[in-house]
């Protein structure tokens, strides 16, 4: 594993909210590695700054300094639509509470990525090879008999699988999930995770999973631990 | 039950039926406008080279969401009735231009009562004059006055002591002559259209002639009138009916300064303008008969010397609208320099004598486009309001795609396009209903008088029989790119909220 490249490094991140015109400081210079194939699971408790710190890796929220860099290239030093491209291209997001869109199906919802990278002509000249991929993926992920269906007409799990699906669509290199299974209880959960998994080995994905498990970190390759801001072990050894 | 009842009942099922067929009709045309809508789309796609999100997300988003038929259902109306109502007002303005140029030709010369001991003016050098120059294509002298109608067994005391049908009593007798007059003006027209309510002249070349149906063996030649077809039918006339024109003449010995003078004279039909006005208050007749009338003289004698026999000068030019302020400039000179009129004279446009009207009428239209401009200014407003309120709601959504790669100005667009659909449709929709609507409005009025038994336009109080209708292909382009083009402004205002927002909010807004 040690062999593999990095993909994603935060170098001496910071960051801070102004609040009644004062500072109130998140991150205090954290670092961060993550190489090719790698599963990091990233701990710690709430206030942490967990959240800010994995906003700010998958260029949604600009730190105060500090660099991010995405397969060797600076990402907050990049435009906005160059950022926008990356995350497009390199990075998959699941989220705790799923977040799917409510007037699309679970197949267009896998789709965004697509929907959003490509443009209205090139989108309908790919259309059915897209649908079939989509297809493809949901029902591999069980979801067979819910293609159709829009995310009000399904339970939390198939709605997380509907959102795991919808990160991998793209083959995005970064799998940034978190507390995937936080709103799922443990059954439902398990089998979401099984999948991430699964997946995660398959393709050779980096994963930074956000989770307070430990039992989940334990399945990890490695574990950082977030306190007030600061990381411990976040950079490989 | 009976007969009548029964006939009533039909013709309201008839008209329940008619209203579900056209409810049904319109209901298809909508869905049709959709459809064109989301052909246009598919089209304008992909010229633009937009994210595919924009298209399918914003449509997404305009069908799921029921709300968005508010601003959709507000564009329509506000195009929609800002198109039949300017048309029915350009309607009105045409008409009543074109009724009051064909009673009164291009230009008029206004000729004001002599005093004695003055001579009259001369027609026919007028006239001469008038033709000689070569811009004018036909004139014709008339000789108005007014009058009071009765008729034999009439009623006219009683249409006197009511106000609404005083009015058939009092009337304007206007002298023509016959062949001039088919010349410069709508005279021959107003013969040959078919009456309404009256009785056509039985032979429209020889219009004065004695009707057929005048027993001519009562041996009394009596000179013939023809009156509009609502004056007409006010006094329930057939052909060959007499009636008596009671009119002022001046009487130096009178106390007053003028005494009344009346005459029977036989009718010999009926005419119908285009202007309302015109057939409830006019009655034609030969100008030599009107100055023997008035100047004493029997049927058939000679005009007196001295008698006044003209009051006015019509005048068609065979292009008004060059030839206008050089004539009207040129021929008064002309005439005064002959010395055939003088500074009491005037000689005026069509447009100028009923100049009080005209505008009366465009300040009206324009009035009405501002206000139902503001009609569409509410509707952009809801579109406004809707728009925002969707943002607010979609927080999370434009979070999600940041997220996966949307730049804000993704997000802009994304609502932007929904203003686009609304637009679209609603003005799409609203302009086709509009123009339908202008096209179609005498038929509706009479329809929906018929079926709510009310009269909605009171063709006896516009001057018209018909509600007209113009609709100027500029003004509902122009109609329809100003209602798009502002719903498109106040679209961007939420939209450029949207791609503002801060994703980590957004996504943090569970």
């Amino acid at each position: 594993m040690s062999l593999q490249p990095i993909v994603l490094r935060a170098s001496a991140v910071k960051k801070a909210y102004r609040i009644a015109r004062r500072a109130l400081p998140i991150l205090h210079g954290c670092d961060l590695e993550l190489a090719r194939g790698e599963r990091l699971a990233l701990m710690g408790p709430s206030g942490a700054g967990k959240s800010t710190f994995l906003h700010v890796l998958g260029l949604l929220d600009r730190p105060d300094s500090g660099h991010v860099e995405i397969n060797g290239a600076d990402a907050w030093s990049m435009g906005v639509d160059g950022r926008a491209r990356l995350r497009n291209a390199s990075l998959g997001f699941v989220f705790q509470f799923y977040h799917l869109v409510a007037e699309l199906t679970a197949v267009e919802n896998v789709l965004l990525p697509s929907l959003i990278g490509l443009n209205t002509f090139e989108f309908d000249r790919r259309r059915k090879e897209l649908d079939g991929r989509a297809t493809e993926l949901l029902v591999r992920f069980g979801l067979k008999e819910r293609l159709k269906h829009r995310p009000t007409q399904l339970s939390g799990g198939e709605r997380q699988r509907v959102a795991l699906a919808r990160a991998l669509f793209h083959d995005p290199p970064i799998l940034i999930a978190d507390e995937p299974t936080g709103n799922l209880d443990r059954e439902t959960g398990e089998k979401v995770l099984e999948l991430l998994f699964e997946e995660q080995a398959r393709r050779q994905l980096s994963l930074l999973l956000v989770t307070h498990d430990e039992r989940l970190a334990e399945r990890c390759e490695r574990v950082a631990r977030m306190d007030a801001g600061r990381i411990q072990n976040g950079l490989r050894a | 039950m009976n007969e009548t009842e029964t006939l009533t009942e039909v013709t309201k099922s008839s008209a329940l039926l008619d209203l579900a067929l056209a409810l049904g009709g319109f209901a298809l045309f909508s869905l049709l406008v959709v459809a064109v809508a989301y052909v246009v789309m598919r089209v304008l796609f992909l010229a633009i080279p937009a994210p595919a999100v924009v298209r399918f997300l914003s449509w997404r988003y305009l069908i799921h969401r029921p709300t968005n038929l508010i601003g959709v259902v507000g564009i329509f109306l506000g195009v929609g009735a800002l198109i039949m109502i300017l048309s029915i007002m350009t309607g009105f303005l045409e008409q009543t231009r074109t009724s009051m140029r064909g009673s009164l030709s291009d230009m008029i010369l206004l000729l004001p009562g002599t005093e004695a001991p003055r001579r009259p003016y001369d027609a026919q050098k007028i006239l001469e004059v008038v033709r000689a120059d070569p811009r004018v294509e036909a004139a014709s002298a008339h000789l108005s006055w007014p009058c009071f109608l009765t008729r034999e067994g009439g009623n006219s005391l009683l249409m006197l002591s009511d106000p609404q049908r005083s009015r058939h009593a009092f009337v304007q007798l206007a002298g023509i002559d016959v062949e001039d007059e088919k010349t410069s003006t709508e005279f021959h027209a107003s013969l040959v259209r078919p009456p309404t309510y009256g009785e056509s002249v039985a032979d429209p070349t020889a219009p004065f002639a004695p009707p057929p149906e005048y027993d001519s063996s009562m041996g009394i030649p009596r000179a013939s009138v023809i009156l509009g077809d609502q004056l007409f039918a006010a006094h329930r006339l057939r052909r060959g009916d007499f009636v008596t024109l009671i009119i002022p003449v001046r009487d130096p010995q009178s106390e007053y300064g003028f005494a009344a003078k009346e005459r029977e004279f036989v009718v010999a039909g009926s005419f119908r303008s285009s202007e309302n006005e015109m057939d409830l208050e006019r009655i034609y007749v030969e100008r030599g008969q009107l100055a023997r009338f008035m100047a004493g003289a029997n049927e058939e004698d000679e005009l007196p010397r001295g008698a006044m026999n003209v009051s006015q000068v019509l005048i068609k030019l065979r292009n008004y609208e060059t030839d206008r302020d050089a004539t009207q400039l040129e021929l008064y000179d002309a005439l005064k320099d002959k010395r055939l009129i003088d500074s009491s004279c005037q000689l005026a446009t069509w447009e100028e004598f009923r100049g009080p009207l005209l505008g009366a009428i465009e300040n009206e239209r324009v009035l009405l486009g501002i206000m139902l401009s503001l009609v569409l200014l509410v509707a952009c407003f809801t579109v406004f309001a809707i728009l925002s309120m969707m943002v607010s709601e979609k927080r999370r959504d434009i979070g999600i795609l940041t997220a996966l790669g949307a730049t804000p100005r993704l997000s802009l667009m994304v609502f932007l396009a929904i203003g686009f659909w609304d637009a679209l449709i609603g003005a799409f929709l609203g302009a086709c209903t509009g123009v339908v609507l202008a096209l179609k409005i005498d038929g509706i009025e009479r329809w929906l008088s018929a079926a709510l038994d009310v009269q909605i336009f009171n063709r006896n109080v516009y001057i018209f029989d018909t509600i007209p209708s113009v609709v100027e292909p500029l003004a509902v382009g122009a109609i329809v790119l100003g209602a798009f083009l502002c719903t498109l402004l106040f679209a961007a205002i939420p939209a450029w909220r949207a791609a503002r927002l801060d994703p980590v909010e957004a996504l943090r807004n569970e």
